[in-house]
């Protein structure tokens, strides 16, 4: 078997008493890039502080390429970090930022500095900076500089702890191009934190979700997108209408079960296999842009009354009352049936898009 | 129109220093250009005599002394200092507040009787050539009276607060995050406090130096009670001289003189403090 080469072992992390990363285990690979996704306060920046030794942890382990790195000092460590507000030395020009990493560790003399600084920035696409002091850079720019200051030092890992979260939205689709370009090109494993999760979806190989300091699931942003391991992650990717049903009768691959009046069969999922049996309550998950309104009666749909409907430039939302809930529907062609406010109208979805899953205790009060 | 209302709140204190500071100064120098009688009677006739004396090399020792002393005292307090208001800033809040409180505590007493309290401490009977002589480890008080050096703890003990808070403010500053990416790029503690937190503290260096440095100049019974006028100093000499010497023409050309070495010092510091990048610092 191929070794990872981070293998994070039962991780555990204590802020006075409270626990901030319970038992995190996860190998991340060479090459890939890595997405920390979760909503903040959840631990994924206590996490990448782990990696890069700025935050000790109480227990467990942190292996790189095999070798434990949990006792070293963060800069004893083959890894490096874009922070959050990029963190570049304000008393130096950009030249002497990107060069700090190397001059530090008297790695290379200064002719081959020149031309490794020379070479990162023109891989950030920074060439012609190097004088400027970082107050005279944009946001973007600095972004950029951080980013070359830690790629110069050529480390194992790459850590992003939520580098676009300063910069504007045409600013950050961008950004998120050119990170995505930058992993390829360099073929430095990435690890970056993030609590947004377009971002995520967008660049990721695969996806860590964490809550409440424990990891939820890690799989591919397709994974996770279409089959959610838990409630949480199911609330937290994709809009979804989410909301109790009874269960009617469970099999393997659809389950039956029952809003109101309406009969419906929908996907199980693996969670829900085992868990579930009928006359269970268990919750019923389905993408608000997997959704259809009509105004023929048909199958496997709830039948609901239309209580508003926006229209939003490229896409339409209507709000439907099922059986006293109100479900979300975002439609972006022409709406299929022409609704009024009032109208009885019938709710239906892709199969695709709706997911059974089971209760768990308590996740109404947290919102979910 | 708005500007010129909006300056209007400027006159008070415009008039406030006219009446009291420029006014002195008007009339210092304007005293450092007359003459006295040998009763010490100002005598208005101009002359540059006074400031002949000033540059007469006997009295270049009393400068070279004031700005040894300043210059020593700025260095004590900066390297005591230094480290206390850099742990200060990095305490938990409660312990902090409690910390720069003390740090402030002997401003609440009489800066005189804490000399006095020096005095104590240090004479032949003193506390702690007592404490010596009563545990047998010395068979004579030890002289620590009276010297250059009992000056310079006392001028240097009486300026530490302003220092400690001085550094204690550009220090807390300080972004943190740029300390995590020093170490993370490979460097080692010290190595993050010479590259990243001293030039970036440069500031609060320059303006604590300045603020221990230019009282330094002028602390004149610091010296007189604990230095007993052994060493001469351009504070007690000017001290002297006004009162004890009834020449206050030739005590107001010694002021001129002593503000000519505060000017220099804050244009040091203007430089240092324009210079807040650090550029150049190490290339």
């Amino acid at each position: 078997m191929k070794q990872p080469l981070l293998a994070l072992v039962e991780l555990n992390k204590y802020y006075g008493d409270v626990h901030v990363l319970k038992d995190v285990s996860f190998d991340i690979n060479e090459g890939e890039f890595l997405t920390l996704l979760g909503p903040s306060g959840c631990g994924k920046t206590t996490l990448l502080r782990c990696i890069a030794g700025l935050e000790r942890i109480q227990s467990g382990d942190i292996l790189l390429a095999g070798t434990s790195i949990k006792e070293l000092a963060p800069n004893k460590r083959n890894v490096n970090t874009v922070f959050q507000n990029y963190a570049l030395f304000p008393h130096f020009n950009v030249y002497d930022n990107v060069a700090y990493g190397p001059r530090m560790k008297k790695s290379m003399g200064e002719a081959e500095l020149k031309t490794k600084v020379a070479e990162v920035l023109e891989l950030v696409q920074m060439s012609g900076y190097e004088q400027r002091m970082p107050h005279q850079l944009s946001g973007g720019q600095r972004q950029r500089i951080a980013i070359a200051r830690a790629l110069i030092n050529e480390p194992a890992i790459l850590l992003l702890d939520e580098p676009l979260g300063a910069l504007d939205l045409k600013l950050r689709k961008h950004m998120q191009t050119e990170l995505a370009r930058l992993q390829r090109k360099t073929g430095t494993t990435f690890v970056y934190v993030t609590h947004d999760q377009e971002e995520a979806l967008n660049m990721s190989d695969r996806i860590v979700v964490i809550d409440q300091g424990q990891v939820q699931q890690l799989g591919s942003p397709r994974e996770i997108y279409n089959n959610p391991a838990n409630l949480f992650v199911t609330s937290f990717i994709g809009d979804r209408n989410i909301f109790p049903v009874e269960v009617l009768q469970v099999g393997d691959d659809y389950s039956q079960v029952r809003l109101g009046e309406d009969v419906v069969a929908v996907r199980s999922s693996p969670s829900a296999r085992g868990a579930l049996s009928a006359d269970d309550e268990a919750v019923l998950a389905i993408l608000m842009d997997k959704m259809r309104i009509s105004c023929e009666q048909m199958d496997n749909a709830f039948r609901g009354e239309v209580v508003s409907i926006h229209y939003a430039g490229s896409q339409i939302r209507i709000e439907v009352r099922v059986a006293g809930r109100i479900l979300t529907v975002v439609e972006y062609q022409k709406l299929e049936c022409e609704c009024q406010v009032g109208d009885s109208v019938f709710v239906s979805w892709e199969e695709s898009g709706a997911y059974l899953l089971p209760q768990e205790d308590g996740w109404e009060e947290r919102g979910l | 129109m708005k500007t010129w209302k909006r300056n209007l709140l400027a006159v008070p204190i415009l008039v406030w220093i006219g009446l009291l500071v420029g006014i002195p100064m008007v009339l210092v120098v304007a005293l450092s250009f007359l003459s006295r009688d040998h009763l010490g009677n100002i005598v208005y006739q101009f002359t540059l005599d006074n400031y002949r004396r000033v540059l007469d090399p006997i009295y270049l020792r009393v400068f070279l002394n004031s700005l040894l002393l300043a210059l020593l005292t700025g260095l004590i307090t900066l390297l005591v200092g230094y480290p206390v208001a850099y742990i200060t800033s990095n305490l938990p809040p409660r312990r902090r507040a409690l910390a720069l409180g003390l740090i402030m505590l002997p401003f609440w007493i009489s800066s005189l009787l804490r000399t006095y309290g020096w005095m104590i401490l240090l004479g032949n009977a003193g506390l702690i050539n007592n404490v010596l002589l009563a545990l047998k480890i010395i068979d004579k008080p030890l002289p620590m009276m009276y010297k250059f050096s009992t000056s310079l703890v006392g001028t240097a003990y009486m300026l530490m607060p302003f220092m400690i808070v001085a550094v204690f403010n550009s220090v807390d500053k300080l972004d943190r995050s740029l300390l995590e990416a020093s170490y993370d790029l490979g460097a080692s503690k010290w190595k993050t406090f010479f590259h990243i937190t001293v030039p970036l503290t440069l500031p609060g260096i320059a303006g604590g130096f300045t603020l221990v440095f230019i009282p330094a100049l002028g602390l004149y019974f610091v010296s007189d009670l604990l230095g007993g006028g052994n060493t001469v100093f351009l504070g007690n000499l000017i001290h002297t001289m006004a009162t004890r010497g009834r020449n206050r023409p030739l005590a107001a050309a010694f002021s001129m003189g002593m503000i000519a070495l505060v000017l220099m010092v804050l244009s040091l510091y203007m430089k240092a403090s324009k210079d807040k990048t650090g550029e150049g610092l190490f290339q």
